[in-house]
Order: C-alpha cells, then sequence, then structure tokens
C-alpha cells in the first residue's frame, strides 16, 4: 500500500540466484545443529585424551573464552568499552586462590563466591555509567585495571603481593567423585573448564538471543529510541557491567585452579585486559561464538609466534594478525564468515503466529 | 488528555519554546503544524522528557509528565516517532518492533539468563503481537531485515509500528509523511485514522503536508517561533489570517 514493493507476503522460500533459506527449528536446520553439536563433542572429547601441555592449552582456550563472553557482553552487546577487564579476571583469580589457601575452601566453592564478588564489584565500578557517558567508563576501567596489581601488592598478607600466591597441589586435589586421581589433575581442570564455558555460553545464548539481550543492543544502537521505548538505559548498563565482571571473575577462578600459582604483576596487568580486548574483536564483537574463535587466537597466534622468534617478534605478529583481521572482516573472524554464509544460505526464524483461539483486538 | 502549558525552552540565544500551551482531547488527532524551526519537534521532546524545559507544565490524564524520567513516559500511554528516525539498525524490522513492547512485557535478567519458559512464552506473545502489526503496516515481506539500508518512508512505518505495539493513549507523530509520494500521503492519512479506530488512541501529529493534516485532524494548533499563533478547527486554523503570514513571512 505505502510501499511500492509487490512482492506478496508469503514469498516462496527459494527464490532464484538468491542464498538457500532454512527456517529455524525446521528440519534442515536441526540436521545442522545437530553435525555442529556432534563435530563439538568430538573435538571436546578430543582434547579430552591429549598429552598434558596440549590439553593445558585447550583449558586456557576455554579460560580465555570464559573471560571474552564477559567481555562480549559489556563491550560488544550494550557498548561499554573496558578496557581493564583484566582486574575482573584477576579478583576472580585472588578471591578463589585465598579462600583455598587462607579459609582452605573446597576449589570448586569458590567459583560461585568469585560470580558474586565479581558481581558486586562490577555493579560499583558501572555505577558511574549511571552519570556518564562515553568514553568516561572506559577510562574508569582502565583505572581499576592500572590499580588491580597496585590493590593485590597492598593486601600483601592475604594475597602475598609481589611475591605472588602458590596454591599447593594437594590442595587441587580433583574432587572423590570425579574419578581423577591427584595426578590426573589437569584433565580434571580440562573437564571443569569445557563445562563451565559451555554452561556460560548457553546463558549468553539465552540472554543474547531473548529480549533482554536486543534491549541490550538497542541500548548501543540508539539510547534515545531505547528509552523512549520504556528501557531504564542506567540500570541496564549497569547491570550488564556487573554480569560481565561476575563472568570474567569466573573465568579467573578457574585460572587460578588452572595455574596454581598467582602474580599480579605477571597475569593480571592491563596487558592482559588489552589481550580480552584484542581477542574479542578478533573473534567478533556482539556474536555468540566470536570469544572462542578469540580464545584461540590470544592462546595459540602467540604460541606459534613465539616458535617463529623471540620477544617482540611474537607481540608483532599478534598485532599484524590483528590489523590483517580488523582489515579483512571488520566484524571479526564469526562476523565475516557469518557475513560470507548469508550469500549462500539465511536461516530465518519462524513465522510467529498467535496460537489459534487467542487473537485479540 | 494532554495538556501544555507555558512552556518555555531555550537554547543559548534562540527560544525554541515561548510559553506555548493547548490541550489535546482523548480519542482525537490534533494536527501541530508551523514553519521548519517553529519549536515542533523541540515540544515532543520537552513531552517526551528528552530536553527539560525551564518554564512550564505538561499533564497528560492528571500525570506531571514533566516529574518522570525518559523511560517512564511511555508506561503513562505516550509513545512517538521521530523526525529523522531512531531506529536500531541491526535489529530486524520485527525485533525493532519488538522493543517497543519494553514496557507492557519487560524481560527480566535472571529468567533471561535462564531461558525460562515463561521468558520464553513472552517472547513469543510479542513477537505474534508485532507480527499482526507488521501485516496491518504491509511489513511482513521484510520482517527478518535488518533495519540498516530500508528506504526512508518504510523505516517510518517500522517506527510506527514500535510505537503502536506498547497500545499507547498518545501517539506523537513528527512528520509520518517524510519520504512519501503523493499518493502514499493519503493512504498514510487513512491508516492512521482506521489505527485510532481499531486501536484507540490521540495523536499529536506533526506534518507539513497540509493536506494530511487538514484532511484527518479533529484540532489543529499552528505555532511560530515557540508560541501558539492559532488553535481551532481545520478550517478555522487555515482561515486564520496569522498562520499564512507566519507561512509567507518565512518563504516569501
Ligand atoms: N538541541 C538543540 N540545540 C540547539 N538548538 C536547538 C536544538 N533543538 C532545537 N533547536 C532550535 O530550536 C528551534 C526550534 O527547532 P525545532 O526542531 O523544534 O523546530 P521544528 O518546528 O521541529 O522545525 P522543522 O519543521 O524543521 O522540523 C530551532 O531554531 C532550532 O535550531
Ligand atoms: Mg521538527
Amino acid at each position: 500500500m505505502l510501499e511500492p514493493k509487490t512482492t506478496p507476503a508469503q514469498a516462496p522460500a527459494s527464490t532464484k540466484r538468491g542464498p538457500r533459506v532454512i527456517r529455524r527449528g525446521g528440519r534442515e536446520h536441526t540436521v545442522l545443529l545437530g553435525i555442529g553439536a556432534v563435530l563439538a563433542v568430538l573435538v571436546i572429547l578430543w582434547g579430552g585424551q591429549l598429552d598434558p601441555f596440549n590439553q593445558g592449552q585447550l583449558t586456557r582456550v576455554a579460560i580465555f573464552a570464559i573471560a571474552i563472553v564477559g567481555l562480549n557482553i559489556a563491550t560488544g552487546y550494550i557498548g561499554l568499552l573496558s578496557v581493564g577487564h583484566s582486574a575482573f579476571f584477576g579478583l576472580g583469580a585472588y578471591t578463589t586462590g585465598v579462600l583455598v589457601v587462607k579459609y582452605e575452601w573446597d576449589p570448586l566453592m569458590t567459583i560461585p563466591a568469585a560470580l558474586v564478588v565479581c558481581l558486586v564489584v562490577g555493579l560499583l565500578v558501572g555505577l558511574p555509567a549511571l552519570r556518564i557517558r562515553g568514553l568516561y567508563l572506559a577510562m574508569v576501567t582502565l583505572a581499576f585495571g592500572v590499580a588491580f596489581p597496585e590493590i593485590v601488592a597492598h593486601f600483601d598478607d592475604l594475597t602475598g603481593g609481589a611475591e605472588g600466591m602458590t596454591i599447593r597441589r594437594q590442595q587441587l586435589r580433583p574432587p572423590e567423585w570425579s574419578g581423577f586421581t591427584l595426578g590426573e589433575r589437569s584433565q580434571w581442570v580440562y573437564w571443569l573448564c569445557v563445562v563451565v564455558l559451555l554452561i556460560v555460553m548457553w546463558i549468553a545464548h539465552n540472554m543474547v538471543r531473548g529480549r533482554y539481550g536486543m534491549a541490550m543492543i538497542a541500548v548501543r544502537e540508539n539510547e534515545i529510541a531505547a528509552a523512549s521505548s520504556g528501557i531504564n538505559i542506567a540500570v541496564m548498563k549497569v547491570t550488564a557491567f556487573g554480569v560481565s565482571g561476575a563472568v570474567t571473575g569466573v573465568a579467573g577462578s578457574l585460572f587460578a585452579m588452572y595455574i596454581g600459582s598467582l602474580f599480579a604483576e605477571g597475569s593480571f596487568t592491563l596487558l592482559a585486559g588489552i589481550t580480552l580486548l584484542i581477542g574479542l574483536v578478533i573473534g567478533g564483537e556482539a556474536t555468540r561464538s566470536g570469544p572462542l574463535v578469540g580464545a584461540l587466537a590470544v592462546v595459540f597466534v602467540p604460541y606459534y609466534a613465539a616458535e617463529l622468534g623471540q620477544g617482540q617478534v611474537a607481540a608483532v605478529l599478534f598485532a599484524v594478525v590483528l590489523i590483517f583481521v580488523i582489515f579483512v572482516a571488520p566484524a571479526g573472524i564469526v562476523g565475516g564468515i557469518a557475513k560470507a554464509v548469508r550469500k549462500v544460505v539465511v536461516v530465518t526464524p519462524r513465522i510467529p503466529r498467535k496460537p489459534e483461539g487467542t487473537q485479540q483486538s | 488528555m494532554l495538556e501544555i502549558s507555558d512552556l518555555v525552552m531555550r537554547f543559548g540565544g534562540v527560544t525554541a519554546l515561548d510559553r506555548v500551551g493547548f490541550t489535546v482531547a482523548d480519542n482525537e488527532i490534533c494536527g501541530l503544524i508551523g514553519p521548519n524551526g517553529a519549536g515542533k519537534t523541540s515540544l515532543f521532546n520537552c513531552i517526551t522528557r528528552i530536553y527539560r524545559p525551564e518554564e512550564g507544565a505538561v499533564r497528560f490524564n492528571g500525570t506531571d509528565l514533566l516529574s518522570l524520567r525518559r523511560h517512564q513516559i511511555v508506561r503513562h500511554g505516550i509513545v512517538r516517532t521521530f523526525q529523522n528516525l531512531a531506529l536500531f539498525p541491526t535489529l530486524s524490522v520485527l525485533d525493532n518492533t519488538v522493543v517497543g513492547a519494553h514496557s507492557t512485557s519487560t524481560p527480566h535478567l535472571v529468567p533471561s539468563l535462564l531461558g525460562w519458559p515463561t521468558t520464553r512464552a513472552a517472547r513469543r506473545r510479542v513477537e505474534a503481537d508485532a507480527w499482526e502489526l507488521l501485516e496491518r503496516l504491509e511489513l511482513t515481506d521484510l520482517a527478518f531485515h535488518p533495519a540498516a539500508g530500508l528506504p526512508f518512508g518504510t523505516l517510518k512505518r517500522v517506527e510506527l509500528a514500535r510505537a503502536l505495539i506498547s497500545r499507547p493513549s498518545l501517539l506523537l507523530l513528527d512528520e509520518p509523511a517524510g519520504g512519501l509520494t503523493h499518493s502514499e500521503v493519503n493512504e498514510l492519512g487513512q491508516l492512521i485514522l482506521g489505527l485510532r479506530d481499531d486501536y484507540g488512541f490521540s495523536a499529536l501529529l506533526v506534518e507539513h503536508h497540509m493536506g494530511l493534516v487538514m484532511g484527518i485532524s479533529d484540532h489543529v494548533v499552528a505555532m511560530d517561533f515557540g508560541r501558539t499563533i492559532a488553535d481551532g478547527s481545520p478550517a478555522e486554523v487555515q482561515r486564520d489570517p496569522a498562520v499564512a503570514e507566519a507561512y509567507l513571512g518565512r518563504t516569501a
């Protein structure tokens, strides 16, 4: 009527030359998802029987992926640039370290503790978002990232300060029910990290594909329109920042279990925060699997770069990869692949119709 | 009923609103006309709390709108569209519409994270409702298309869908006919009247297209330099010498 478009409302699914259309939830879609799931299971099982070194690399991928999923919530979806997410990573790690070493907690129980601590701190750090906009929050996170190692050094009777903190092997013994012995600790940590990663990705998926995630994207893309639609922008930003910090904190907690010894000056400096950001950008901001791809890059690019040369070479290669990815695929690897795939196949949602008999007005 | 009284809004030396005041009755379509820069959009921005006026009052069914915050306005039944579009470019047309239902069916954090069945059911309900509106506005072909890249006139209708899904009692339309051809403007007029009959709302309609305003408004207000210069039936306002002068004075 208003639009000079003549295509009928129910256009046939396949058009000439255009991409193949697959309905979400339809047969083809289910088959594709099934294949994906089987591949994922195979990769995870393959990782489960690798030698300790290579398995450790995969464990690190899982840990960084969780951390980047957290960062993605704040930076990718709601658009709050956080440079200092390393501080949440460190805070989660030290929560686990201190609770296990000083208070003899069961390491598993420290995961929820790290989550809560980082959630609360995330809400507090996110509070400036209530009033100030733009890059100011990035500045606050920068300060937080810079300050974190100093804070750790300051509370040296709790954290070991500059000397670091070592969790004894004995304290990281796999739980009885897991069936892993102390000697199989690296396998236990691998499976633990994989399971937590799957849970975290599932939660992020629920959030992002639901209306909550849509509201977050709305805030990122147009604050005035989002507010006029009834979204309390300030509350949503602060909440998202808290959740983001909490998820990254969980990754830190797992990192403490994996690595066993914590040095704030080594693992939790601003450089680590920037590494997480780079991982997010390479993988693909505001995509669901981008964090996993980014984590692969963050773990393996420096590793292979180090084989090619010493010191600076690794950093330079990392930078080259970053620039290359941004040049070829500004939306990251996952964003770029998704765009290419959409030329061949598109998945459209089901038409959301009201169930019979509930038609109103 | 919307009651605007003595609103004053200044930007540096420019007085965008200079004691403007009028009322919009329930279920009526009130046209708001005036030359460029008269202050029409500024008035919308004051009503929806994007601007804070320096003086004056805006009341809607007894509620003091100026005491509310931006996101609370829609909870009191007022939604708007934007002169220069304010959509979410990467979201699909359907999802843009769904976001409009945030106030009537608010998604909560924890159930959303866990993918709770009630959250999913609410989403299906809202999407089905959005789909019906898109059918009504002939947008279903584009439902899964991102808003980015669609023509201006189409996006204006997406904004209309996003506004209507909250079932407003007052709709503020800022130049809805922008980007439309002559015959499309007539259809838009019929559409607005039809939607009002079906959903029951009052509307404040800012438009430069006189045929549209005079054709569908129950009541017309003319503004110039931030002041109300005429207020009455379409015929009365059209005859008003102050209105003719406001338009001639600018264009001549
Ligand atoms: N944010 C702002 N900052 C400075 N001046 C502004 C701002 N918003 C509006 N103005 C000024 O206020 C006056 C009224 O502008 P407004 O946009 O309300 O007019 P309008 O009636 O909507 O015009 P048009 O028909 O062109 O949309 C203009 O002089 C404009 O320049
Ligand atoms: Mg205007």
